[in-house]
């Protein structure tokens, strides 16, 4: 039936961050015009590793006469990137461990669904090639500080420059490496090659992020980077009181130390006096404090733009089966193993596992930078219990333990057999996960009918592109943020507010427009210019997420900016319940967004049912005065209106006018006429 | 009344005396059958025509003519004789002018001549596209579309004629209005004029029709069409269609709800269409900037590929949607070869919808890297740009690309045109060994840094072992070679035991005198260098040496014991059990000497 799937079969496969992908590949096309790569970085206000990637791969390829569109290098970046996450995860596990376990881990990231959801083909997102550089860069870490050598460190340095171009969660790494350091001293592990290594790093990575323009001046001014300053400084003490250690008799030395002590605790002493007197002591918080604050509780109370997005909440248990399935239960075993017999670079893995779990723990999204640390830890513990059961002691000709000897073949191959079958169940769990939950475009939506065949709902590309090619090309379309992206990259449209609008009063005037009624609403229209209101309903067809199911964030982040109009409470029922029904609350049932959603929609049969909601719909009777419908898509799933524009209302009067005037003088005339007749 | 008919009856008689003179050949149309067809949104126009010489000489052609207020819109104009039984030919046409008159002219090359007095048929036709204008030109979506089509209701000929009828077949019955030069005849969708008698040349009467059309105005505004050649047997064409509804523009709002419930609202818009594309058609798509346009369906049948194109949305007055449609034809059915000539024959431009309409239409045609010589033969006038070169996967030097551009064309227009060219065969050898080259340059160079040191310092270590490792090889193969000496003994000694020739024996035993020491010392040697590079290799070579000895040893007496036995020294069991505990012993030997070996 559906023989024309060249395009399809890719649509399928590809997943859901196809809007993503789309806005991006229009970006970049409209970049790589411009010849000098430079003269894109410093233009923009993103990470911009991402599209230089994409650009550069691009180039060169083009460069080679492999003639290969832009928009298919974006969709296959994530996957190529995922391929190579998996060789450096695999470099790291092996420097950690031994080439077993290396490979293992290779084999879990690669399936991993925690991961696949970030690098299924058409996912053209930060975090794709992100998480390659940041399990890169702690390859080369553990590498230079295992070497000492800077030739490692400058490769590690590199590599921290490529992660901060792409991704903000490069925090973690200026703020993880230093932990390793200091607990490194704690642990009286302090080496030559530490000092070396983390010398090194310091001072190159320091300057090579601030190249990055969208970074510029934040790791010497902003907290988040000052652990790693602390520690650098830390270190130079440290190795000048070793290097006078080795100089000085016991005694002197002694004197030395309390004396540099007491020094030091004075400066410091002094200098957070000083930057409290002046006003600047917030730049002091403590890391973790200010990690806590903005990821936690500050973002859930103050923020209700960041709260709205799903990926924000914190993570249940569910999703960590989810997305981790018997990892999540086995990494623990690799981390003890680790903690067992502990060298210096497992006491970086422990580090990092548990400051992974911990910002998991806060967020769904910070997810992915747990997964590749479970996996290699799994990966160790796999890999022991394998190493312990499955040794062929054939080969071996004096057992060296006694202990093993007890080890009958029934327990061996019994245990053998069961971790296999874990293994295995892991990985029908990630084929089910990846083809249930990653495997779908959001763009397009597919339903089943009772003998099987399928219905293609493609009423969101239907409308976009109609958008695209029936209206001005300087129309400004109003819809709520989610969409912004989709509308940029799709119908070629400027919005209001997109994906990456963070001027929050924005997107609160876009939600007090919506939330007003239709008068109150036009005056924010105009002042806004707008011509378009594009907003989702899912009634017709029982889709849940469309715009009245996220009416409430609205509302919320509407009365956020703007307390005195919007009030939350208005829109609900006395009871505290949010209907749509005939008892909902008539602030709902009037508000611009419910109009827009229900125009008409009283009509069809059975008469007003929204099948979303499962309410028949309170307010049939909607008539607009400054909207007019302009399109709605053939599933009611996307529905355009038009904002009468002032002029079209200004001749509208004139015309009234001129015909009123003529009607008039029409009688005035026939009454001279009349007269004339009768004085005749 | 009368007087005034007679007045028009004697300018009419002078204007067609003046006239003939004018059509000096003296052609007369004795019967003109004319029939405009608006039942779609084009204007066809066609006429059959009875010419007649009335001239002194024959005559080899005549002149066509076309209103001087349609003739902008010409699309396609066409003449054919029409024989009694046999196919009619077309007819060449020559475009020309007559000073004076307006419009546009063509000579019609006859493929015979006319003889004075005699008689032919011809069949004239031609194609008007955008003639029809809306009126209103603005309507709501419960509307339906009105068109006013302006005409002449005689035939715009140079010659006099005689008798002629014009017969008008509209899209629908709903008439608003039309014009009523001798009281036409109406019914249903047709409305008959005339008979009209001795018209004029060059007559015009105005003639104006609105009425009802619901039928899709569609118009391809522009259209891209690539035909990409490869001569590994594929044809790949795509076409960008930029598609506009040209019909009474939407006034006023789109409701999906009217458009769902009720079935005459927007009865004039465009849901979708049906596009034929060759039957040996594969791998076609169907898509836009935003990806697959999942809404419509393939057809494979006998003679063609049927695709359903459905717009993502239906198209109203006014508005438009952009796509792009490609497929794959294997070349053997439209490359044609001999030695290095090539010829392509396909079609200019393809089947889109029916009566369809194509305002401006781009050509590309991408001949294979290196075709040479290249000449295109089309079936009517076109446009060339100059040669463009396009750059695809692993092409070096371009390929060459026939750009060709046409405006206003109709569904006459689909005709094939000949691409004439020449290509060298070993240039398809190009891009395989392209590829060849690279993966070899790759592979040399990784066997280049792998064999070569270009470490800039030195480390000890490895080298020591690098050269131990070399020297435990030479170990090796001496121990190896001492071995096989003994092995060389044992048959001469059997040799000697048949033989009994004592001289051989001894020159066996010196020549094994020789070989081992010559063996040993170089091995000796080889230990004192391992143990300079202090490796503790050295003694195990040390612990080889002191077996080989006792197996030097054992050979030996096993040898002295042979001579015994010849000399009738020793009784044959005793050799027999003393040869077989030497072996023995021997075996052990070697063997341990085999896994020291081994562990080097």
């Amino acid at each position: 039936k559906h023989n024309l799937c060249f395009y399809w079969s890719l649509c399928v496969t590809v997943k859901t961050v196809l809007k993503i992908y789309m806005f991006s590949a229009a970006t970049i096309i409209k970049l790589c015009r411009k010849v000098d790569v430079f003269s894109i970085i410093t233009k923009l206000d993103v990470y911009p590793g991402l599209m230089v990637t994409a650009g550069l791969i691009h180039y060169i390829l083009n460069l080679l006469h492999v003639t290969v569109h832009i928009r298919d290098v974006c969709v296959f970046l994530a996957p190529v990137f995922s391929g190579l996450t998996a060789i450096s995860t695999y470099l790291l596990t092996r420097e950690l461990w031994n080439q077993g376990a290396g490979l293992l881990a290779a084999c879990f990231i690669a399936i991993v669904p925690g991961y696949i959801s970030r690098s299924v083909a058409g996912s053209f997102d930060n975090e794709g090639i992100a998480i390659f550089a940041l399990q890169f860069t702690y390859y080369l870490w553990v590498k230079s500080v295992k070497t000492g050598s800077v030739f490692w460190t400058i490769g590690c340095c590199l590599s921290y420059f490529y992660m901060v171009s792409a991704w903000g969660g490069y925090v973690f790494i200026i703020n993880l490496i230093p932990l390793h350091v200091f607990a490194l001293l704690l642990m009286q592990r302090y080496s030559r090659r530490v000092y070396i290594a983390y010398s090194t790093f310091y001072i190159v990575g320091l300057i090579l992020s601030m190249q990055v323009p969208f970074v510029g001046f934040q790791p010497i001014r902003t907290s988040e980077h000052m652990a790693a300053a602390g520690v650098f400084a830390l270190l130079q003490a440290y190795a000048f009181l070793q290097y006078l250690k080795d100089r000085l008799t016991r005694q002197e030395f002694q004197t030395l130390f309390f004396l540099g002590i007491s020094l030091a605790a004075c400066i410091v002493f002094l200098t957070v006096i000083y930057l409290t007197y002046t006003g600047r002591a917030h730049k002091l918080q403590p890391v973790c404090v200010f990690l806590l604050s903005r990821l936690h509780s500050y973002a859930k109370i103050h923020i209700p733009i960041i709260a709205s997005v799903s990926e924000h909440q914190p993570t249940t248990w569910v999703s960590f089966f989810f997305d981790l399935h018997i990892l999540v239960c086995t990494f623990p075993a690799g981390l003890w193993f680790c903690i067992k017999n502990i060298n210096d670079e497992r006491v970086f893995v422990a580090l990092y596992a548990i400051s992974a779990v911990y910002f998991a723990g806060v967020m769904v999204r910070l997810m992915l930078t747990l997964t590749p640390v479970v996996c290699m830890l799994s990966a160790v513990a796999f890999s022991s219990v394998f190493e312990h059961y499955m040794g062929d002691d054939t080969k071996r000709e004096k057992p060296p333990e006694k202990a093993e000897e007890g080890l009958g073949p029934n327990i061996k191959s019994i245990v053998t057999m069961l971790m296999l079958m874990l293994l295995m169940m892991f990985a029908v769990h990630c084929t089910w996960v990846t083809s249930n939950a990653y495997s779908s475009p959001s763009v397009v939506l597919a339903s089943y009918n009772h003998d099987g065949t399928r219905n293609i709902l493609d009423d969101f590309r239907e409308a976009y592109y109609w958008l695209r090619q029936n209206t001005d090309e300087h129309a400004r379309v109003m819809s709520w943020w989610d969409y912004g992206y989709q509308i940029a990259g799709m119908a070629n449209r400027t919005t209001l507010v997109d994906n990456n609008t963070w001027n929050n009063s924005h997107i609160a005037l876009v939600g007090k427009a919506m939330s007003s009624n239709e008068s109150a609403a036009y005056e924010i229209m105009r002042s806004l210019d707008v011509d378009y209101v594009l907003i989702i309903f899912g009634g017709v067809i029982g889709y849940s997420g469309d715009d009245i199911n996220k009416f409430l964030w609205m509302v919320r982040i509407a009365e956020g900016e703007h307390p005195k109009d919007i009030r939350e409470s208005d829109y609900f029922t006395p009871q505290g319940e949010f209907r749509v029904d005939k008892a909902g609350s008539p602030t709902l049932l009037n508000c611009l967004m419910y109009k827009m959603s229900y125009y008409r929609f009283g009509e069809i049969t059975p008469p007003g049912f929204d099948r979303t909601r499962n309410a028949e719909i309170g307010n049939k009777d909607i008539k607009f005065k400054h909207l007019e419908e302009a399109f709605t898509s053939e599933h009611w799933l996307v529905r355009i209106y038009k904002v009468k524009s002032v002029t079209s209302g200004l001749s509208r009067i004139v015309v009234r006018f001129i015909l009123r005037t003529s009607v008039l003088l029409f009688f005035l005339l026939f009454f001279y006429f009349l007269l004339e007749c009768g004085e005749a | 009344m009368t007087r005034r008919s007679a007045f028009v009856a004697v300018c009419l008689l002078f204007v067609a005396a003046l006239s003939s003179e004018v059509s000096a050949d003296g052609l007369v149309n004795e019967d003109v059958k004319r029939t405009v067809d608006l039942s779609t949104h084009l204007a066809k126009i066609t006429a059959e025509i009875v010419l007649s010489n009335h001239g002194q000489s024959s005559v080899q052609s005549f002149i066509l003519a076309v209103d001087a207020d349609l003739a902008p819109h010409m699309a396609y104009i066409g003449a054919s004789v029409k024989g009694d039984e046999e196919e009619h030919g077309t007819l060449e046409l020559q475009q020309t002018s007559i000073q004076g008159q307006r419009g546009e002219f063509y000579k019609v090359l006859l493929p015979s001549t006319l003889a004075a007095g005699a008689q032919l048929k011809v069949k004239t036709e031609m194609m008007f596209s955008h003639v029809l204008k809306p009126f209103p030109t603005q309507i709501t979506q419960a509307e339906r579309q009105l068109v006013v089509f302006q005409g002449n209701h005689y035939l715009y000929s140079p010659y006099p004629t005689r008798s002629q009828t014009t017969r008008v077949r509209l899209a629908s019955k709903t008439v608003e209005s039309y014009t009523k030069l001798g009281n036409p005849s109406k019914t249903d969708e047709i409305i008959e004029y005339g008979p009209f008698r001795d018209v004029a040349p060059f007559s015009e009467d105005a003639l104006k029709i609105h009425y009802e059309n619901n039928t899709p105005f569609l118009t391809i505004t522009s259209i891209t069409r690539t035909i990409e050649v490869s001569h590994w047997g594929n044809i790949a064409v795509e076409e960008t269609i930029d598609l506009r509804h040209t019909g009474a523009i939407l006034k006023g709002p789109f409701s999906r709800y009217d458009y769902q419930r009720q079935s005459d609202s927007g009865i004039s818009s465009v849901k979708s269409f049906k596009t034929i594309l060759p039957a040996s058609a594969q791998d076609v798509y169907y898509r836009d900037e935003i990806g697959n346009i999942s809404t419509s369906h393939l057809q494979v049948l006998d003679d063609s590929v049927e695709v359903e194109v459905r717009p993502r949305f239906p198209l109203f007055g006014g508005w438009k949607t952009h796509y792009i449609i490609g497929y794959n034809l294997p070349s053997y059915e439209y490359l044609y070869t001999l030695g290095e000539q090539y010829a392509l024959k396909m079609r200019l431009v393809d089947h889109v919808y029916d009566d369809q309409v194509i305002d401006y239409m781009t050509v590309k045609i991408i001949l294979p890297e290196g075709a040479k010589n290249i000449h295109v033969d089309t079936p009517y006038k076109i446009d060339r740009m100059p040669n463009q070169l396009h750059y695809t996967y692993l092409d070096t030097f371009g390929r060459p690309v026939l750009v060709a551009t046409k405006n206003n064309l109709v569904e006459q227009h689909i005709q094939d045109f000949v691409v004439h060219y020449t290509f060298n065969k070993i240039l398809m050898l190009q891009e395989p060994l392209l590829v060849v080259g690279a993966f070899y340059i790759l592979f040399f160079t990784v066997i280049i840094y792998v064999r070569l040191d270009f470490a800039i310092t030195k480390d000890p270590a490895a080298e020591v072992r690098m050269k131990v490792a070399s020297i435990t090889e030479q170990v090796l193969t001496l121990v190896n070679r001492r071995l096989g000496l003994y092995r060389h003994m044992d048959e001469v000694v059997n040799r000697y035991k048949q033989s009994r020739d004592t001289g051989a024996l001894n020159s066996g035993r010196k020549t094994l005198e020789a070989d081992h020491r010559t063996l040993t010392s170089e091995i000796s040697s080889l230990q004192a260098r391992l143990k300079t590079e202090g490796s503790d290799l050295a003694e195990k070579v040390g612990e080889i040496q002191k077996l080989d000895g006792q197996v030097k040893e054992l050979v030996c007496r096993s040898c002295s014991e042979a001579e015994r036995l010849v000399g009738g020294k020793v009784k044959k069991e005793t050799y027999i059990e003393s040869e077989k505990s030497l072996t023995g012993r021997r075996q052990e030997l070697i063997s341990r000497i085999d896994s020291l070996l081994d562990a080097l």
